[in-house]
């Protein structure tokens, strides 16, 4: 079953990732950018100030961009190619880097839609061939039965307490 | 699919919550949102109606801190269990590692029951992906209460996978954690296996 891999992301991958998401945020006057799988988890953020709740975040918007999605297709329309909510000091852009991958970002009104679309695209051109590659490396091995035995241990501790 | 960063040493695992309207998923949550340990745990996110039926879905973090070295989360989300919310279960069912499928044991809501496991077959099906294949716990919900179904009728209906089976009081936390812990269990073994 192809969805089953997982989504994994090395060291390399991630320094090439991070850099480009801070020159985004710079180029573009934007407050927060983050990465998020359309499943809805988080995979990094960029961010001018105190963060939000990035897990929410990625969660809420990962499920928004999947909706609009399923308008799309009963609108018959191809794709909707990106989810923008309007506010009245902030703005939330999404868009797809990949199938698996989106690029959620925020900015205020010290920027422009434009703009934040312009340097959105050309990141999302950088960013698509470095998820392309389903790299991994050799701390794959972190993932092993050790790891599967302290997990148990500490999910036992976890909820030790709260029964 | 679990989401592994190995530059930020976190892994992230998706557990689904599924089962036909009122059968108790969203009171699972609540309940572990309410007793686990409060620096363990995200912000509880509930897309509901006015009448608190859930509308797209409820989502809870939980953090199971560092483990050799790698900082694993679980996310746990619910789906709207009415039958014609349909295009919503299937978006939250994108990209899960393990499902609770909780069955509500009441004699009258056996057609629910099955229908809302059909269902979970069917959307599974859909995303290319297969129930026998994907971590499972059957969790039988309201045992507290009278005209239910026996264990074994449940299982012979509702247990196709040879799955765990748990017996629950959502409402009073009975069993909650028991399921949370054997599915959690369950998805880190697969990833371990993988």
């Amino acid at each position: 079953m192809g969805t089953r891999k997982a989504l994994v992301f090395s060291n390399r991958q991630m320094r090439r990732v991070d850099e480009i998401l801070v020159r985004l945020r710079e180029a573009s006057g934007s407050r927060f950018i983050a990465l998020v799988s359309t499943s809805g988890q988080p995979i990094t953020s960029s961010s001018v100030d105190a963060s939000p709740d990035a897990l929410s975040l990625a969660s809420l918007a990962a499920s928004s961009f999947a909706a609009t999605q399923q308008l799309a297709e009963i609108l018959a329309e191809r794709e909707f190619t990106l989810l923008f909510h309007e506010g009245r000091d902030s703005n939330l852009h999404v868009s797809p880097v990949t199938e698996r991958v989106l690029l959620v970002l925020t900015f205020g009104r010290e920027t422009q839609l434009g703009k934040v679309r312009l340097y959105t695209n050309r990141a999302v051109e950088a960013l698509a061939p470095i998820f392309a590659d389903a790299e991994r490396d050799e701390e794959d091995l972190a993932i092993d039965r050790e790891y599967s035995a302290k997990a148990d241990q500490a999910i036992e501790d976890l909820f030790a307490d709260a029964e | 699919m679990p989401l592994i960063n190995f530059a930020a040493r976190e892994i992230n695992y998706k557990i689904v919550y599924y089962g036909c309207g009122l059968c108790g998923k969203t009171t699972n949550i609540q309940y572990i949102h309410r007793k686990v340990n409060p620096s363990a745990r995200g912000k509880l996110v509930s897309i509901a109606t006015e009448e608190e039926r859930t509308l797209y879905f409820d989502f809870l973090p939980l953090s199971l801190g560092t483990v050799k070295g790698m900082n694993t989360r679980f996310h746990l989300y619910t789906v709207p269990g009415q039958s014609h919310y349909n295009a919503s279960r299937k978006l939250v069912l994108q990209g899960v590692d393990g499902v609770v499928f909780v069955a509500d044991s009441q004699i009258s809501r056996l057609d629910e029951n099955v229908e809302s496991y059909l269902n979970l077959w069917d959307n599974l099906l859909d995303q290319s992906d297969d129930l026998s294949r994907l971590p499972t716990v059957l969790q039988l919900n309201k045992r507290d209460l009278t005209d239910i179904f026996s264990v074994a009728d449940l299982t012979e209906l509702l247990n196709h996978t040879s799955s765990l089976v748990v017996e629950a009081c959502a409402l009073t936390g009975v069993g909650v954690f028991e399921t949370l812990k054997l599915i959690c269990k369950q998805v880190i073994a697969r990833t371990a296996q993988a």
